[in-house]
């Protein structure tokens, strides 16, 4: 039986990296290869000798894909490529590919300021596996191979993040990444066909959430930022380049301007610029929204935002700062940690006033169930997310939908068997004589069962009528038919042992068309029954019977009717 | 161990062994590990400085409340505990030793399916299983039974460690029975504490794991693939680890299941077995002849894709067996041979039905995968002894580079071979990336150069083909430069083919993929380094012309969009123009205007790639350069370098700046390099050069001032990014030991500095608070007395006098404090207990918002 086999070596009921090994129809994929930002050493990332023991990783692996530039989901990639070694394809959208370098290169950046840390990548080595990345587009079929094909779906959550439906043959499976439902100020909601995938992997951030309406928690934030500012505090928020920064961005901004509020708000110097760049160059990438405006105003040129540099950490009266993690580390923000740490009216997203808020762009509950509805897989794979909350969800999944929900652990291999309907064209006569025979007309919905020919040529498959095959495949008609001898001791004349063959078979089978023809045979059906004497013996009759394939049974059954002897 | 932690443990202990759900990352479990073991690792005993952790083990283990991730925690801690004897000794004491490594208590309990349990009871006992009574605890607890049902455990991680750890346990009874064998004094084995009933008792280990194994590999219908592989790996694992006679012995209880799979259910996983069992048994071991016949039977075997796999293994395995490795050999080469119709192989050295199998096979797509193993595996073919080549290694060039055209659908062999084949690989960058693999490779054989213009010509057509992938170009610059790096001859070189090759260059060039550029770029630096420019020997001038040929494309280059192009193209710069440098040649007026455009580079580029790559353009010439001081154009660019690269937003950018003005430190001073790598350097500060006086050092020390050394170590020095303050703090205690002698009179204002920005007078202000004594010199330019007190800024920069800042600055406490990692109060121990306890506190407060999650995540 064919099945899909799905292995996470990371994201198997926890949150710390993504790495999900797929084999289906023959291929294997990785999905994500993720690095956990909680350790210094190997254990950050995959282990990826459980791929294969002494082969090399690009013999086994048909291709990587990854779904978003965050860390989590793309941090080992240059590890996985450039010292473990692999030369295969690696499938990220565009956007991913072109930010996907500036985040490793700031965790790299981190790595080299703490200590002790081993076995991490150089700047060459992000480009040279930069350089073996395919970008996708939405929407677009891409041809792995003859076989496996993958296409990217639009996943929210940050710029280029991608949803993506892998098919082999009739079976397939969809991998979310991290992905929301619910469109924000910068990004639209993901979204998808209803391709009913034999599988559908989501993660579970938020498995058993239902988020407050976003208002609140931005309000609350809001209100946070706006009270530290009213004292003439100081506020640090520690965000990626980019991503959620440039949803609080806005949010900020147009706060600032409905408030009309004077307090500056900076972003580190360089990045800004940057992050603006990336989002004018993908635009297509953002909502609706901002797509529109686009023309007259652009959205990520901040009018209260602005570059920042180290001395204004200085300045007296209220701030408000965006600090990258490379920043918040060891640059520009520890040194503006330090300076402000001693003022309680200081906020900081660490410990004068610490705040952890969370804007991270995660399906909740509804929305992964209203994926589902999308997608109508046959079954469902939870990942990234704790087991408890996992268990929850699996539960209402599979009471919703009916629909078996797995959750396995890393290393441990969830097992999918499938059932591929396998298309095959009919040919136009066999389906009108179908018809001429008075059934139903043909419906998509109601399956029945077609006698044909199955002709397997050039790579698809068709039902045809057997004579149609015949000339097709330029073959002759041959008829089968199966003898088989059977002795009696009857004291007669053969012609009287043979009448008495045609009565005796008369009286038994009462329904089949039984003919005793003049050229002395008997005929139930298609079987031929003839009588010869055996030269030695007179009494011993040998009486031929012969049949088509068709009427085995009956055939067979006679003989053994036969054997018994004719009635005296 | 720490007091501070000492004091804090009793209390993490508590609230771990209370709830362990609330913790602050899912790290910190193992972190804590880490500590515990690394302290251990020290010599230090857990139980003596810590006993509340005996404490915590006994509740966890007695209540059995708390989940996997605190239960698989305390198994690990009791197994690190339990290592030494001492500590072994006081857990048994407590009897909770021979509860928490039982099974039957965890399976009870509900948790046993949790495989962070299974895997925490296994390295518990794996930590433990140090020392013979360790052992025989395992074994009276009869712990072997489940251990051997955890082999095909669903999870890959538990089933994999529990391989190890079987391992492990019959390498420790093997070390032990022969400390036993060879100790021959029987007090001497009392006292290492294995007594012969320990020997004994636990050589019923090796009957469990021998039946264990010869009932898992017995040919099932039913068998389940996945875990007959894994013990397939199990054994594998075994024979290489074990020793003689016990590797022997296990091999036998098994050898007739092997043979039974051998014929019927072959797998890679199998071959394993046969070629570890086979390198490692003696010669003179009875399974030897048996083993090596199976072998053979594996390498002979008729399935084409099969077959191709055994051989591949065989070959990399390096086994001494030259019969063997030239059938393999053959095997390998077979598909090549029917692919592209050059006969590389003897009529029949693979047998017939091999040969016809094998072209049935290719006319499908697996011969894909198939070819792809056969190239990848062409390195272990070349370096097989010449008597086992099944052919010369040049019609092994000759067969990848008529397959490498083949790829590119110009099949002009007629063979049906050939024409099926190349249906399938037309066009398909895996195969062609692994056959220009392939072709690096071969560039070392010892014909290769004959068919140098063969390969030229080839590598040109990709390099021209804008079908080409662009790893796959990458790859073929790789294959070109490999070539033309070990080629001595380049007469075969036509004018037409140097014509070709170049505009196929300047095609890619300007591709319309900037990965496709870059490898251009980065082939054009590699060319370089292969063969300079000028040199007598001037392969490079046979090929491509000359830098008329290259710098104008690098120019071009310079203005790239993409910034890692822009970046390749000027280290490719350096490495074109060293070898002119060296010389001394005098300057071009393109080179000049080369100059002035890395300079806009550095101080317009948005991109830190580009500008990391012009400072270290600098640097590359200022080191090649037999006397730079000579050379006006870069003595007039160094200042400017210096100041614009210290003072750049990037940390590299600023790092490599740094790396520039070591290189004038040491110019400048050249006697204070080390005059060999292991000469013991003092810690004594180097007072007075012999010979040297004042006027000089002052006298260099104002040119390091001129050129901008003193400021940009300066800048550097107050820099927030950890690695080039460091940097910036090692060169000025260099410069500091260098002129001591002109740091004995008090106030010597007689060469001073401006420098940047606040972050200085706050240096300086905290320094003159912390130094009562002899507070820097810090004044105007004018040197004005009466504005000691007060640095004198203009506008935002700063006058210092540089003899009075190095001599106040304390540079060894500051090169102490920039030396600890960023993160060294994040990642002590102390702050993760505190964490802990943080953690725990906010979780049970019940006054916290439950819709406030803590959320690690990034945005």
């Amino acid at each position: 039986m064919p099945e899909i086999k799905v292995t996470p070596l990371g994201a198997g009921q926890d949150v710390g990296r993504s790495c999900i090994l797929v084999s289906i129809g023959g291929k294997n994929i990785m999905l994500d290869c993720g690095m956990h930002m909680g350790y210094n050493d190997d254990r950050r990332f995959p282990d990826f000798s459980y791929i294969t023991q002494n082969g090399r990783l690009t013999d086994f692996l048909d291709c990587v894909i990854i779904s978003h530039f965050h860390l989590d989901h793309c941090g080992a990639l240059p590890y996985m490529s450039e010292m473990v070694g692999y030369d295969g394809p690696i499938y990220m959208t565009h956007p991913t590919k072109a930010i996907c370098p500036i985040l490793l290169e700031d965790f790299r950046k981190i790595t080299v300021d703490k200590k002790g840390e081993t076995n991490f990548f150089t700047s060459q080595m992000i480009k040279d596996c930069m350089k073996k990345v395919i970008p996708l587009n939405l929407h677009q079929t891409v041809q792995v191979d003859d076989e496996l094909e993958i296409k990217a779906y639009y996943a929210g959550h940050v710029l280029g993040a991608a949803m993506v439906h892998i098919k082999v043959g009739s079976e397939s499976v969809v991998y979310t990444g991290d992905y929301n439902m619910t469109p924000d100020r910068h990004l639209g909601a993901a979204w998808i066909d209803k391709c009913r995938p034999d599988i559908l992997i989501s993660e579970s951030t938020y498995a058993t959430t239902i988020r407050d309406s976003k208002r609140c928690r931005e309000r609350d934030f809001l209100k946070k930022v706006h009270e530290s500012i009213e004292r003439g505090g100081k506020v640090l928020i520690p965000v990626f380049a980019l991503g959620r920064a440039q949803e609080l961005c806005i949010l900020l901004e147009t706060f600032w301007e409905r408030m009309n509020l004077k307090a500056p708000i900076y972003f580190s110097t360089g990045l800004t610029e940057k992050a603006n760049h990336y989002y004018k160059l993908f635009i297509t990438w953002t909502n609706q929204k901002i797509r529109k405006t686009f023309v007259q105003r652009n959205m990520f040129e901040f009018k209260h935002i602005k570059a920042f540099d180290r001395s204004y950490a200085d300045n007296p009266g209220p701030m408000v700062v965006f600090a990258t993690p490379g920043m918040l580390h060891a640059g520009q923000s520890l040194q503006i940690f330090k300076k402000w740490a001693g003022n309680e009216k200081n906020m900081l997203d660490v410990k004068m006033q610490v705040e952890y808020m969370s804007f991270s762009a995660h399906a909740d509950a509804k929305g992964i169930m209203q994926l589902i509805r999308m997608a109508e897989p046959r079954n469902m794979l939870l990942v990234h997310g704790e087991a408890a909350k996992m268990e929850f969800l699996k539960g209402k999944i599979e009471q919703e939908f009916s629909i078996d929900c797995y959750m396995p652990a890393n290393g441990e291999t969830t097992s999918v068997i499938t059932n591929p309907s396998v298309p095959v064209d009919m040919s136009l006569n066999l389906l009108k004589r179908e018809m001429a025979l008075g059934g139903p007309l043909p419906d998509p919905k109601k399956p029945r069962a077609m006698h044909g020919t199955l002709i397997m040529k050039e790579n698809s498959l068709k039902l045809v009528s057997s004579e149609q095959a015949l000339k097709e495949l330029g073959l002759n008609e041959h008829q089968l038919r199966f003898t088989c001898r059977v002795q009696l001791q009857d004291p007669h004349s053969d012609s009287d042992t043979l009448h008495r063959i045609y009565t005796h078979l008369k009286s038994l089978l009462k329904d089949y068309t039984i003919q005793h023809l003049p050229d002395g045979t008997v005929m139930v059906e298609s079987i031929v029954i003839k009588v010869s004497s055996s030269a030695e013996d007179a009494n011993s009759k040998v009486l031929l019977l012969s049949w088509s394939y068709q009427d085995e049974d009956l055939g067979s059954y006679l003989s053994s009717l036969l054997k018994k002897g004719l009635p005296t | 161990m720490d007091i501070q932690c000492v004091s804090v443990l009793p209390r993490v202990c508590e609230v771990l062994a209370a709830s362990g759900s609330s913790l602050p990352d899912d790290t910190s479990l193992e972190k804590l590990l880490d500590w515990f073991t690394a302290t251990t690792n020290t010599g230090v005993s857990l139980l003596e400085s810590a006993p509340c952790l005996l404490d915590f083990i006994s509740n966890v283990a007695f209540s059995s409340t708390s989940g996997p991730g605190i239960l698989s925690f305390t198994l690990k801690l009791t197994g690190l505990i339990a290592a030494s004897e001492d500590g072994f000794k006081a857990l048994e004491e407590c009897s909770v030793l021979k509860l928490i490594f039982d099974p039957h208590h965890w399976k009870e309990a509900g948790l046993w399916e949790d495989p962070c349990l299974r895997i925490g009871w296994i390295q518990g006992l794996r930590k433990m299983l140090q020392h013979s009574k360790a052992l025989r605890l395992f074994v009276q607890a009869d712990l072997i039974e489940p251990l051997l049902q955890l082999q095909t455990d669903s999870s890959l991680f538990v089933s994999s460690a529990a391989n190890q750890l079987l391992a492990h346990v019959l390498l420790l009874y093997q070390s032990l029975s022969s400390a036993g064998c060879n100790g021959a004094n029987k007090r001497d084995l009392e006292h290492s504490g294995v007594s012969e009933q320990t020997i004994i008792s636990c050589s019923g280990i090796i009957t469990n794991v021998s039946e264990y194994l010869k009932k898992s590999l017995v040919l099932k219908e039913s068998s389940h693939p996945p875990q007959s592989q894994q013990i397939l790996k199990l054994l594998t694992l075994l024979l290489v680890q074990l020793r003689p006679p016990l590797q022997e012995q296990l091999l036998l209880t098994v050898i007739d299941s092997l043979e039974e799979l051998v014929t019927k259910r072959w797998s890679l996983p199998l071959m394993d077995v046969i070629l570890a069992a086979n390198s490692s048994l003696q010669d003179d071991c009875v399974s030897k002849q048996q083993i090596v016949r199976l072998l053979s039977i594996m390498l002979y075997m008729k399935k084409p894709a099969d077959v191709i796999q055994v051989a591949a293994a065989f070959l990399r395995s390096r086994q001494h067996d030259p019969t063997h490795a030239a059938y393999a050999a053959g095997v390998l080469l077979l598909p090549l041979d029917i692919a592209t119709g050059i006969s590389l192989l003897k009529t029949n050295s693979t047998g017939v039905d091999l040969r016809i199998l094998m072209t049935e096979q290719l006319k499908s797509k697996s011969c894909i995968s198939m070819i792809c193993v056969c190239l990848t595996n062409i390195p272990q073919i070349t370096v097989m002894a010449p008597d086992c080549l099944p052919c010369p290694q040049r019609l092994i060039v000759a067969a990848v580079l008529t397959f490498l055209r083949l790829c590119r659908g110009d099949s002009s062999s007629s063979s049906t071979a050939c024409v099926e084949v190349s249906r399938f690989v037309t066009g398909s960058s895996k195969v062609q990336k692994c056959a220009m693999e392939a072709l690096s490779e071969l560039s070392k054989s010892p014909e290769a150069e004959a068919l140098l213009a063969d390969v030229f010509k080839l590598l040109t057509e990709y390099l021209n083909s804008p079908d080409s992938d662009p790893t796959v170009l990458q790859k073929s610059y790789k294959a070109l430069i490999n070539w033309i790096g070990v080629c001595r001859d380049f007469s075969s070189i036509t004018d037409q083919l140097r014509e070709g090759l170049m505009q196929a260059v300047r095609k890619r060039a300007c591709d319309i993929r900037w990965e496709a550029r870059d490898s251009t770029v980065e082939f054009l630096g590699h060319l370089a380094e292969v063969c300079p420019i000028g040199e007598e020997r001037e392969p490079l001038k046979t090929l491509l012309g000359s830098c008329s040929f290259t710098i104008p494309l690098l120019k071009e280059a310079l203005q790239d969009p993409e910034s890692y192009v822009r970046a390749s193209s000027i280290a490719t710069l350096a490495q074109t123009l060293t070898f002119s440098w060296q010389q001394g040649a005098a300057l071009t007026q393109e080179q000049e205007e080369i100059v002035t455009q890395l300079q806009e580079i550095l101080s317009q580029d948005s991109e830190g790639f580009a500008r990391r790559a012009v400072v270290k353009f600098f640097t590359a010439w200022f080191s090649s350069c037999p006397s730079p001081t000579s050379c006006s154009l870069l003595m007039q660019s160094v200042p400017s370098v210096l100041s614009q690269g210290v003072a750049d937003l990037d940390w590299e950018v600023k790092l490599h700046t740094l790396e520039l003005a070591e290189l004038l430190l040491d110019k400048t001073f050249p006697e204070r390099l080390p005059l060999h790598p292991y000469a013991v350097i003092s810690n004594q500060p180097h007072t007075c050069h012999a010979g040297e006086n004042e006027s000089d050092l002052l006298c260099s020390l104002n040119s390091l001032v001129d050129q901008g050394v003193v400021p940009a170590l300066l800048c550097g020095l107050v820099d927030c990014d950890r690695p080039v303050a460091l940097k910036a703090c090692q060169l000025l205690i260099k410069l500091r030991d260098t002129v001591s002698s002109l740091l004995v009179n008090a106030a010597d204002p007689r060469v001073s500095c401006m420098l940047p920005g606040q972050s200085w007078v706050q240096e300086m202000r905290g320094n003159k608070d912390a130094h009562t004594q002899g507070a820097p010199h810090v004044g105007s330019e004018s040197r004005d007395e009466a504005a000691e007190e007060t640095p004198c800024t203009d506008g935002d920069a700063v006058c210092v006098s540089v003899c009075e800042v190095l001599r106040t600055l304390d540079l060894d406490k500051k090169l102490s404090v920039l030396m600890q990692s960023s993160d060294h109060i994040y990642n002590s121990p102390l702050s993760l207990l505190q964490d802990i306890l943080t953690a725990s506190t906010a979780a049970s407060n019940p006054n916290s918002d439950p819709g406030q999650e803590v959320i690690v995540d990034c945005y």
